[in-house]
C-alpha cells in the first residue's frame, strides 16, 4: 500500500467536492436499494460527514496508532444505525466505483489495489470493534419519556427511562433519535449522575430549523419513545483528583456539569465547588431554581448565575429578581475571571463553542493548567 | 449403384463438415481410373454455392454488429449496455436526492426565518410589558407619596394618648413617620394591585385569543395542541 499515492488520489477526487459523495450514495443505493432506509431523507449533512471521515482516515493512513482507535469508535458508533458486517463489502465496492469514476485517466490497477487494501483494513478494524462491542452492550437502548418540563418556550427538561440499564460516566452524552425524525441522531448529555432506577435527564434547547430539538422541546409528551446510542464523551469527572472544582456552563451546556456536580456530591467529603451558570438573559437561566435549592443544602457549593445581555436593571426588573441569588452581569469568561483566583482548580467547561473557547483561553491566562481544563470534545461532526 | 451419395440439402440449410466427410463418389467408367469427373464437378459447384452463401451471410452479420455497436455507443434509444444503465440510474438518483435536499434546506430556512421573527416579536412584547410595569410602579409610588404626605398634614396635631396604657410609648415623631409609611404602603399596594389586575386580565385575554386563533389555523384532523399547564 503506497500512502503517498493514496493521499494524492484522494486529494484529486475530493477536490470535486459534494459530487463525489453524491455519486457514492447513489451508486450504493442503486446496487442495494434496501440500504437507503438506513439514512435520513436529507443527505446534505451525511455527505459532509462521509467526506470528512474519509479525509480524516486518508490523512492518518500512516499513523495507525491514532487511526485505529478512531476507526474502532467509528465501528462501534455505526451499530446504532443498524450497520452489519455484511454491509461493508457493498460500501467498499461503491467506494471503489466512485474513486474510479472521479479519477478518470489517473485510475490504474495499482491504485485500485491500494484503495482496495486500505478499505479492507478499515472495514476489518471497524467490524472487529463493532463485534467486540456487541458482546458487552446493545446496539441501542429504547427509552420512554417519563416526564417533560418545559422551562421556557425553547428549553425543555426530559426524563427518560431506558428499557435496560444504561451505564455511563457523569458528563457523558448519548445520541438520541425520535420516531418522527428517523435516522437523525443528535447528541445530548445526561444531566444527572447515574441513578438506581436508571432514569436519565436531558436538557434540550430548541435549535431553529433543526430536525430533532424542535420535536423534543415542543412535540414530546410523557409516554413517547426515543432511541439512544451508547454513551460517549470525555467531559467526565477526574475521580483521582482531590482539587477544588470550577464548573462553567453556558445555557444547556449545564447538563453534563450538573451530572458532574451530583457525582461530586456523592463523595464523603466533596471539594469546594463553584458552578457558574450563564445565559443571555435572566429567563435563560432555566435551571437556576433547582441549582439554588441544591446549593442551599451543600455548604461546599457556590452557584453563580450570570447574564450577558441585560444590565442590572431597576424598578420592575429588580422586583422580578426576587430569587435571593445574586446575579452577575457580563460575559461568562469575564464573570468567572472576576471571581477568581482559580489556579488550584480542576475546571470543566461546556456550552456554545465560542463561550467554551473564550472561557478555556481565559482560564489558561489566569494560571489554570491546560490539562486541568476539560471541555466538551466529542467529535459529533464525524459520526 | 452409379449415382454418387451426395448430401440432400434443402433450400436455406447449410452444408455441414459432417456431410462433406460422408460424400462417396462412384468409380469411373470401365477403362478409366479415379472418380467420375462429372460427379466431382457437380459437387464442387455445389460447394462453391454454399461458400458464397456463407460469405454473404457473414458480411451482413458483420454489418449488423457494427450498426448495433454504434447504436449502443450513441445515446439513441434502444438496447443499452448494463454499465450505461447503471450510470443512468446513478445520475437519476443523484438528481432526485439533490431535489430532496433542496426541499429540506428550503423548509429549514423557512422555519429558521419564522422562528427568528417570532423571537423578535416575543422580545418586543416582553420589553413593552416591562416598560408598562415600570410605569405602573412609578405611578403607584407617586400616588402613594402624595397620600402619605396628605396623611401627615391631617395628622399634624399631637394625637391624644387614647391608645391605652398597655401600648408601648412611641415618640410623636416616630409615630408620625410610621403613619406616613403605613399610608404610603397601603396606597402603593392598592394602586399597584389595581393596575396589575387589569394588566393581567388583558394578558389573559391575549392568551385566549392566541389559543383560539392557533386552533383555527390548524388543518382538520391535526392533533389537538397539548393542554395548557
Amino acid at each position: 500500500m503506497d500512502a503517498r499515492r493514496l493521499k494524492d488520489s484522494f486529494a484529486q477526487v475530493a477536490a470535486q467536492g459534494d459530487a463525489v459523495a453524491l455519486f457514492f450514495y447513489a451508486d450504493l443505493f442503486v446496487r442495494h436499494p434496501h440500504l437507503r432506509d438506513m439514512f435520513p431523507i436529507g443527505m446534505t449533512g451525511q455527505r459532509d460527514k462521509l467526506l470528512r471521515a474519509l479525509g480524516h482516515i486518508v490523512a492518518q493512513v500512516e499513523d495507525l496508532p491514532r487511526l485505529v482507535p478512531f476507526l474502532q469508535q467509528l465501528g462501534r458508533d455505526h451499530r446504532k444505525f443498524g450497520t452489519l458486517a455484511e454491509h461493508y463489502p457493498h460500501v467498499g465496492a461503491s467506494l471503489l466505483a466512485t474513486l474510479r469514476h472521479f479519477s478518470g485517466t489517473a485510475w490504474t490497477d495499482e491504485l485500485a489495489a491500494d484503495w482496495n487494501a486500505a478499505y479492507t483494513l478499515v472495514a476489518k478494524v471497524m467490524v472487529e470493534a463493532a463485534d467486540e462491542d456487541a458482546l458487552a452492550r446493545p446496539a441501542w437502548w429504547n427509552g420512554q419519556v417519563v416526564a417533560v418540563e418545559r422551562r421556557r418556550f425553547d428549553i425543555a427538561v426530559l426524563r427518560v427511562q431506558p428499557d435496560r440499564p444504561l451505564p455511563y460516566l457523569a458528563g457523558q452524552s448519548v445520541a438520541l433519535e425520535v420516531p418522527s425524525r428517523l435516522r437523525s441522531w443528535r447528541y445530548y448529555s445526561m444531566a444527572n449522575a447515574p441513578r438506581a432506577d436508571h432514569t436519565v435527564d436531558f436538557h434540550v434547547r430548541l435549535v431553529d430549523g433543526g430536525p430533532v430539538s424542535p420535536v423534543l422541546v415542543r412535540g414530546t409528551q410523557t409516554g413517547d419513545h426515543v432511541r439512544m446510542g451508547a454513551p460517549v464523551g470525555t467531559l467526565t469527572l477526574d475521580e483521582s483528583s482531590g482539587r477544588d472544582v470550577l464548573l462553567v456552563a453556558g445555557s444547556t451546556g449545564l447538563a453534563p456539569l450538573k451530572a458532574i456536580l451530583e457525582q461530586l456530591a456523592r463523595r464523603p467529603a466533596p471539594p469546594r465547588v463553584h458552578l457558574f451558570f450563564g445565559a443571555r438573559d435572566r429567563d435563560g437561566l432555566y435551571d437556576l431554581e433547582d441549582l439554588t435549592k441544591i446549593a442551599s443544602g451543600c455548604p461546599w457549593l457556590t452557584v453563580v448565575p450570570a447574564v450577558s445581555e441585560e444590565s442590572a436593571g431597576h424598578g420592575f426588573s429588580t422586583l422580578l429578581q426576587s430569587g435571593g441569588t445574586e446575579i452577575e452581569y457580563g460575559n461568562l469568561p469575564d464573570v468567572v475571571a472576576r471571581r477568581g483566583p482559580w489556579s488550584g482548580h480542576d475546571a470543566y467547561v461546556c456550552g456554545p463553542g465560542a463561550m467554551v473557547e473564550q472561557t478555556a483561553g481565559r482560564l489558561a491566562l489566569l494560571g489554570v493548567e491546560r490539562e486541568r481544563i476539560r471541555l466538551e470534545t466529542f467529535a459529533d461532526a464525524l459520526r | 449403384m452409379n449415382s454418387p451419395n451426395l448430401p440432400v440439402v434443402s433450400e436455406g440449410s447449410r452444408l455441414t463438415p459432417g456431410e462433406l466427410q460422408s460424400v462417396v463418389f462412384p468409380r469411373a467408367a470401365l477403362g478409366r481410373r479415379g472418380y467420375d469427373e462429372e460427379q466431382v464437378r457437380t459437387f464442387l459447384q455445389y460447394v462453391e454455392r454454399e461458400l458464397v452463401q456463407i460469405l454473404n451471410d457473414k458480411a451482413s452479420l458483420a454489418e449488423e454488429v457494427t450498426r448495433l455497436r454504434s447504436e449502443a455507443a450513441g445515446s439513441q434509444p434502444g438496447v443499452m449496455a448494463p454499465e450505461d444503465a447503471h450510470f443512468q440510474a446513478v445520475r437519476i438518483l443523484s438528481q432526485a436526492q439533490q431535489t430532496a435536499d433542496l426541499y429540506v434546506a428550503d423548509a429549514e430556512r423557512y422555519t429558521r426565518e419564522l422562528a427568528h421573527e417570532a423571537r423578535l416579536h416575543r422580545e418586543a412584547i416582553l420589553s413593552d410589558a416591562k416598560g408598562r410595569a415600570e410605569q405602573l410602579l412609578e405611578a403607584a409610588h407617586r400616588r402613594a407619596s402624595e397620600v402619605a404626605e396628605a396623611a401627615v398634614r391631617t395628622a399634624g396635631q399631637p394625637v391624644p394618648a387614647a391608645s391605652g396604657a398597655h401600648a408601648a410609648p412611641v415618640a410623636p415623631d416616630e409615630r408620625r413617620r410610621m403613619e406616613q409609611e403605613i399610608a404610603y404602603l397601603r396606597t402603593y399596594s392598592d394602586v399597584y394591585r389595581t393596575h396589575l389586575r387589569s394588566y393581567l386580565e388583558a394578558l389573559l385575554r391575549n392568551v385566549d385569543e392566541w389559543e383560539s386563533s392557533e386552533r383555527a389555523s390548524l388543518p382538520r384532523g391535526a392533533p389537538e395542541p397539548p393542554p395548557r399547564g
